[in-house]
């Protein structure tokens, strides 16, 4: 309990982002219905987020609004980087475009060929 | 100037006439020799000339096209010229014949025009036996040309040069400086194809006289055969002369070269009697094999003598 | 107001992406009114970035300032910023005029959804915004607009293939646009910026194992977006599969976006550029090679775009590692802007046709528009002259010349060479005329756009030369000639025969005028010789569509090649040479197969002299031709250029491709093909071999090998056509033995040898023109090839037979025509340089020669005549008087050889002292002598005197001349020319002898190196499994390998 608790919740936060990003491989690699598949792309995007949000986290930070509160010398080490969790809302947005655009193809996919096997889907090779 | 090539060509005529009767009367005392071997009396002297006057005056001739007419004429042409170029006694300016238009190369390559030109004219007559013989002895001709051309290449070396009067004159001053003496592997690599060029047993499947009608003079007749007869015998003499030249120290006077060019001959005839004959696969295989080898043999002999 | 917005928004970049959206919102609004109008709205909003674009680059071209785009109104690093410089300017160009011609093309399917018109407007602009952005999370913004879009777009098909193969495609590149989100977050960490300018000053601050991952996760997800081997196989299912629109937006826009972000973002890449060149040379290389074994048209070009990407990148790094910026606007420029309109109009070709296999291209056999861009798109895409790939690839190849980077210019030209065999083996299959396919419609307009990018490429390949050291007018007259004699391809015959000779006489003069010396005389034998023998092309008069001005450009290239004073003029005109004797082989009936070794030959020779010229460029920094005696390993240099110029030749072992294409091209092509065409290797043999033989004194050795190859090539030439039954055939292997002599001839070095050498080149010209010119006559009337099928023409064309048999002893060496000169000097100079054993073998070349000599003369003109012959008639006049020609000239030649010696001798004098002796008129070397008028003069009297005899004879002598079969047979009458005429299988006697000697080896070991490069290609194309999972597990250990591959985490 005291080891998580000391740990920096940035820390935590990378850590889990990672194993999530492999959880998401990991299916992506492992499952052959396609549905399955994009549900571990959705973790690793998920897992990226994270990841990208840990990044920017300063421990005991506090929001990056400069007013009375936070002077703008001090700016640099008492407040969140913003710049990260900018950045992970327009790459929230993006992941959920691709997934929907996934998804649709997943779901045509099944109307044309009645199957969401990754492994059926071979024909064109070599 | 005129007077000068008026007086060559008049000598060359002698030598022609010359070459010519000993090459008819050579032809006999070979047929005789043979006659007596296999236990015959053999033809008169004189039966040569009696076959090529027969059918010189036949009245009556057929022809086949203008190329079948003109066959015996190349042959003959090629007979004539190749004596032309050859220097036959050494050091008479009358037997030196035209030597100064070319050098051994061009004798060697002479030496077809006339079987080309008798290809092409017993081709025009349609006669598939023509055609068979032509393409046996150009064939043969290929093979036994590998060790002949070593031969003169080692020669060129050894001699330093490619005119047949320079050569004789370079063998002159004793029989130990004959070719065949200073340049024996040269010589033995040059007489085995010689067996080949003279068209006697092993290699005279591509006339095959004796039993049937087969090879380039199977359609010719009458006034052509007499023509290609005649050649045969000049064209035969006009090799032996060349040999001698090459290989035996050349002649320096009529009766030296009448021996010589005989005894080289004989070669060819003891062989001949001596030897049943090779297919020509195995005639082409034989040449590519130790006469091959003892020509190559000869180019590096002939470095060697350079180099000591 | 509006006016302002206009000047200060639209016509600024910015107007692009405004352009974009702003046509994305009207054209669904639009398209409820009126399908129309919404696509008059989509394709003007595409031509308005279009026209954007070209405005934007002309100012910058001009000297106007890079454009730098602050959004938002606040400086970077705090806002996006976009560039427009000149390389963002160009880019975007070429990828919006694709996009636009694109949509041209695709418009019938795009029309279908107005949803579609509006993801394409989106698709180009997110390219744009790659190309333009400067800031890197942006650069992943603007990835994956452009990816959803591809998506979107290949999802709107609803065949389950085309599906699969996107959802590979999204599963592939979502993960790999993870691991560069990934790494931009870390670089950002340890930046703390996202300007890519920024990034790229504070590069220093990436370090640590951190630094490391963040770089490689970039580098690799944009590696891995250009398609690298192995891990592409998502990439060719859609190339396959999708759209040929969407295909080629893929290939060429998306592809022209990441290309360029990784060049951006080269910079940081300075610790790992030789894993990228690694990377891009095999994929490059790897590609190619598993093209090979693809019949499916577009995998093919997709293998062939991933190909050409991982040239590009491998251009860009080797260039950033020589240091050599300046040139990258040339070389990747140009090889950029090839392959972008290249593969883009072969995709859209593809879509047009819509024949999955290539050997279903057959379809377009009777469609000249189609294979005409076929043609040169493929050509453009080989780096073939004048495209832009051509520049590019010289420039690449001299550059890695000169850094001595021998083994990138081996995988270079390897690579192109591969693409050339299977991208040509496409066209074959196109050119091919097969009556079962059902012939290709399309309507007038449908190849309009790719008409438009062969145009472009074209222009930008004029272009461009105008920027290389290039005597522009001179060279590109065969091209202009050729195209003005196509505009006028559909007046009849006879006007295009006049036309074309009198053009190639013209610019042939003009080219050659001022030659000297050994160009002169070569000029003679080229354009003279080869406008004497274009004479005889008159005595067909059909359409021959194509024929006359690929003729003219083939002439007139010639003429181009003898007047090149620099290696670049000398290179060009060789390929343009190449390339228009291809195609005229192509032309004949049966020619296409032939044709298509003899380019894979010739290019693979072009390919040798080029690395020839790099590595002399290298030594010498110049390229001037005269300086090639400078360079400091002539070993080297002489052996790459006489490899090149053997293999033009038909040298022994890489001569299987000759008799193939003489024996199949048009009659009197093949004439021209053997009497000059081949005399173009000679002349660069002989010009290097004086610049490089005598100048700079090289070790015998080359030489010396040389001249073993060029008397194996006479023995094994004259050998394998004693073997022949087909007349053309025969001489063609004749022509490779002819040839053979000369390069000992050269090879000599010496005075006599160069004499012979050159003597026997015009001989050869005289000999097998008058030979291939006669053949023409033959197959004309017999409408045979093999010779056994013919016999006894001699009474029928008794004209041809004397002017044949006059040939053959000119070739035969025979005395005392022309050939026995030839010999004798060769002999003479073998000789004198103690080459004792080649002189051997020549010896007995030249005794085998007289075996298919006779052959011929025997098997056509003599024996006995088919009796369907006995009606056939001379050959037309007009073949025969280029023959009565070049018969007056042997026998001039043969009387009186000073006439070519003298000028020989004069033209070779500048290079060795002159060792010719005169007496008289008698010729003298240290072995012998020969006097040429002599020998004549004899000879006539020889024959003339029985001749006279026997005509004398003839007056007395009842001759009768006697019908056919009348001759003693086995004492019976033949009756049929059949049986009688002894042709077929001439020389059994000597096959059984030594006929092992000509087993085709030589076709087996190529045939060999086929299988293998088939069986490689195979081998290698194991990972495409098909399985979208695969695919992804590819793509992870791609990162990981790269991350071991440098070094991993412990650095």
């Amino acid at each position: 309990m005291s080891l998580i608790a000391d740990t920096p919740i940035s820390l935590i936060v990378l850590c889990s982002g990672l194993a999530l990003v492999l959880i998401g491989l990991w299916g992506m690699l492992t499952q052959r219905n396609m549905i399955r598949m994009i549900v571990g792309f959705s973790l690793t995007d998920t897992g990226v987020h994270m990841v990208m949000v840990s990044i920017g986290y300063v421990t005991g930070g506090t929001a990056p609004i400069i007013n009375d509160a936070v002077p703008i010398a001090e700016a640099a080490s008492r407040v969140v980087d913003p710049v990260p969790s900018a950045l992970v809302l327009t790459a929230i947005v993006i992941g959920l475009g691709v997934t929907a655009v996934m998804l649709s193809v997943a779901i045509r996919i099944y109307k044309a060929r009645r199957t969401l096997m990754i492994d059926e889907c071979t024909e064109s090779k070599w | 100037m005129i007077a000068e090539w008026t007086g060559k060509i008049a000598n060359f005529a002698l030598t022609l006439l010359i070459v010519t009767a000993y090459g008819l009367f050579m032809t006999a005392f070979i047929e005789r020799i043979i006659a007596k071997v296999q236990g015959r009396i053999g033809i008169p002297y004189w039966q040569p000339v009696i076959n090529i006057l027969k059918n010189f005056f036949k009245r009556t001739a057929v022809s086949h096209g203008y190329m079948f007419y003109l066959g015996p004429v190349f042959r003959i042409a090629g007979g004539i010229g190749t004596l032309a170029f050859i220097p036959v006694i050494y050091g008479s300016e009358t037997f030196s014949n035209f030597s100064m238009a070319g050098d051994l190369f061009l004798v060697i390559y002479f030496m077809f025009f006339g079987q080309l030109g008798m290809a092409l004219g017993a081709g025009e007559s349609g006669h598939p036996y023509s055609a068979i013989g032509i393409a046996r002895g150009l064939s043969q001709m290929t093979a036994y040309e590998v060790p002949f051309a070593l031969a003169v290449i080692s020669i060129v070396i050894q001699y330093d040069t490619l005119s047949i009067t320079e050569i004789v004159a370079a063998q002159q001053g004793g029989w130990q400086n004959w070719t065949v003496f200073t340049n024996w592997v040269a010589t033995l690599a040059a007489m085995l194809a010689f067996l080949g060029m003279t068209g006697y047993s092993p290699f005279d499947i591509f006339l095959a006289p004796q039993e049937i009608p087969i090879g380039p003079p199977t359609e010719f007749h009458s006034a052509y055969l007499s023509f290609m007869s005649l050649n045969r015998a000049l064209f035969g003499a006009t090799k032996l002369v060349l040999f001698m030249n090459l290989f035996f120290g050349g002649a320096t006077g009529l009766i030296e070269l009448m021996i010589k060019t005989w005894l080289i001959y004989m070669v060819a005839i003891v062989v001949g009697v001596a030897f049943p004959r090779f297919r020509v696969d195995q005639a082409i295989r034989f040449f590519f094999k130790i006469p091959t080898l003892i020509g190559i043999m000869s180019i590096v002999y002939a470095q060697m003598m350079l180099t000591s | 107001m509006v006016a302002a917005f206009f000047t200060d928004v639209m016509l600024q970049p910015l107007g692009i992406y405004v352009l974009a959206l702003g046509a994305g919102f009207l054209v669904p609004l639009f398209d409820r009114a009126h399908r129309g109008s919404a696509m008059l709205v989509f394709m003007g909003s595409l031509a308005g970035m279009v026209a954007i674009a070209a405005l934007n680059l002309y100012a910058i071209i001009n000297g106007a300032a890079v454009i730098d785009i602050e959004t938002a109104g606040i400086a970077p690093p705090f806002a996006i910023n976009l560039r427009f410089g000149l390389f963002e300017g160009g880019v975007v160009l070429a990828v919006n005029i694709a996009a636009l011609l694109g949509a041209w093309h695709y418009l019938p399917s795009l029309k279908q959804h107005a949803s579609a018109l509006l993801l394409y407007l989106i698709l180009v602009m997110g390219i744009n915004g790659m190309v333009m952005t400067r800031d890197l999370f942006n650069l992943f913004i603007f990835i994956e607009i452009t990816s959803i879009a591809t998506y979107a777009l290949i999802g709107m098909e609803r065949t389950g293939t085309v599906l699969a193969a996107g959802f590979k495609y999204i599963i592939a590149t979502s993960v790999a646009t993870a691991f560069f989100l990934l790494g931009t977050i870390f670089i950002y960490y340890q930046v703390g910026t996202l300007n890519i300018d920024d990034i790229i000053s504070h590069g220093a601050l990436i370090h640590g194992p951190i630094g490391l991952i963040a770089t490689l996760f970039v580098l690799t997800s944009l590696l891995i977006e250009l398609k690298p081997y192995p891990a592409n196989g998502w990439g060719l299912d859609v190339y396959e599969t999708a759209n040929s629109g969407i295909a080629s937006l893929i290939s060429v826009g998306v592809s022209a976006g990441v290309f360029f972000a990784l060049f951006k973002l080269l910079p940081l890449m300075d610790a790992y550029l030789d894993s990228i060149a690694v990377v891009a040379g095999a994929t490059f290389l790897l590609s190619n090679i598993i093209g090979l074994k693809q019949h499916n048209a577009k995998r093919l070009l997709g293998y062939s775009s991933i190909g050409q990407m991982g040239l590009l990148t491998l251009a860009l790094v080797l260039l950033e590692q020589l240091d050599a910026g300046a040139q990258i606007a040339l070389v990747v420029g140009g090889l950029f802007v090839n392959h972008l309109l290249a593969k883009a109009g072969l995709f859209w070709l593809a879509g047009i046709v819509d024949r999955t296999n290539i050997k279903d291209w057959a379809s377009i056999a009777r469609r000249p528009e189609l294979l005409i861009l076929l043609g040169l798109m493929f050509a453009a895409l080989i780096g073939l002259p004048p495209f832009p790939g051509f520049w590019a690839k010289w420039e690449l190849v001299m550059l890695l010349g000169s850094a001595d980077q021998y083994g990138w210019i081996l995988l270079v030209l390897l690579g192109s060479l591969l693409e050339a065999a299977y991208l040509f083996r496409w066209f074959s299959h196109a050119r091919k005329r097969d009556d079962e396919l059902t012939e290709h419609v399309c309507s007038f307009w449908q190849p309009a756009p790719v008409a438009i990018a062969a145009a472009l490429l074209v222009a930008i390949g004029f272009g461009m030369a105008g920027t290389m050291d290039l005597d522009v007018p001179a060279m590109f007259l065969p091209l202009l000639a050729g195209f003005g004699l196509w505009l006028i391809d559909g007046l009849p015959a006879r006007v295009k025969q006049l036309a074309m000779l009198l053009a190639v006489a013209a610019g042939g003069y003009w080219l050659t005028q001022e030659l000297t010396g050994i160009n002169q005389l070569f000029s003679y034998l080229l354009v003279a010789g080869g406008l004497l023998i274009s004479i005889a092309t008159i005595y067909r008069n059909d359409v021959r569509n194509g024929f006359y001005p690929l003729l003219a450009v083939l002439l007139l290239s010639l003429a181009a090649l003898l007047r090149a004073s620099t290696t670049l003029e000398f290179f060009f005109s060789w390929e343009l040479m190449t390339l228009s004797s291809y195609l005229l082989i192509t032309l004949a009936r049966a020619g296409i197969k032939p044709a298509l070794a003899y380019l894979l030959f010739s290019l693979g020779s072009a390919y040798f002299i080029f690395a020839g010229f790099a590595a002399a460029f290298a030594s010498t920094g110049s390229i001037l031709l005269a300086d090639l005696g400078n360079v400091s390993s002539p070993g080297l240099v002489f052996s790459l250029l006489a490899a090149g110029f053997v293999i033009k030749m038909g040298g022994f072992g890489v001569h299987i491709w000759l008799p193939d294409a003489y024996a199949e091209a048009d009659d009197d092509f093949t004439a021209m093909l053997s009497a000059v065409v081949s005399k173009a290797g000679i002349f660069g043999l002989v010009i290097i071999a004086a610049q490089l033989g005598i100048r700079s004194d090289i070790g015998l050795d080359p030489a010396y090998v040389l001249g073993w190859i060029g008397i194996l090539t006479a023995t094994f030439g004259a050998l394998m056509a004693v073997f022949q039954e087909d007349i053309k055939r025969l001489v063609a292997y004749s022509s490779m033995g002819q040839l053979g002599y000369i390069v000992t001839g050269v090879a000599l070095m010496s005075h006599l040898g160069w004499v012979s050498a050159l003597y026997l080149t015009v001989n050869h010209f005289l000999f097998k023109g008058i030979l291939f010119l006669s053949i023409a006559g033959i197959v004309l009337r017999t409408n045979e090839r093999l010779m056994y099928k013919m016999g006894g023409l001699i009474k029928n064309m008794p004209v041809t037979f004397v002017f044949t048999m006059i040939a053959i002893i000119a070739m035969s060496g025979v005395p005392p025509l022309t050939g026995f000169g030839g010999k004798w000097m060769l002999f003479n100079a073998l000789m004198e340089k103690g080459w004792y054993w080649i002189a051997a073998l020549a010896f007995f070349s030249s005794a085998v020669a007289f075996l298919y000599m006779f052959r011929l003369l025997q098997t056509v003109f003599l024996g006995q005549r088919k009796l369907e012959h006995a009606k056939l008639r001379e050959a037309p006049a007009i073949l025969l008087v280029p023959q009565v020609v070049m018969i007056a000239a042997i026998m001039a030649i043969s009387a009186y050889p000073k006439l070519l010696l003298d000028p020989l001798s004069a033209a070779i004098n500048p290079w060795i002292a002159n060792t010719l002796v005169w007496d008289g008129f008698a010729l003298q070397t240290h072995y012998g002598y020969w006097n040429a008028p002599l020998i004549m003069a004899i000879v006539g009297g020889v024959w003339m005197v029985p001749l006279i005899i026997l005509l004398l004879v003839s007056l007395t002598m009842k001759i009768q001349k006697v019908e056919q079969f009348n001759i003693v047979y086995a004492a019976e009458r033949p009756h049929r020319p059949e049986d009688t005429h002894f042709a077929y299988n001439f020389f059994a006697h000597y096959d059984r002898a030594i006929g092992f000697l000509v087993r085709p080896r030589a076709t087996a070991f190529w045939n060999a190196v086929i299988e293998w490069s088939h069986t490689l290609g195979s081998s290698l194309r194991v990972f495409y499994n098909g399985n979208g999972q695969t695919y992804a597990l590819f793509i992870l250990m791609y990162f990981v390998a790269m991350v071991l591959f440098n070094g991993g985490l412990g650095s």
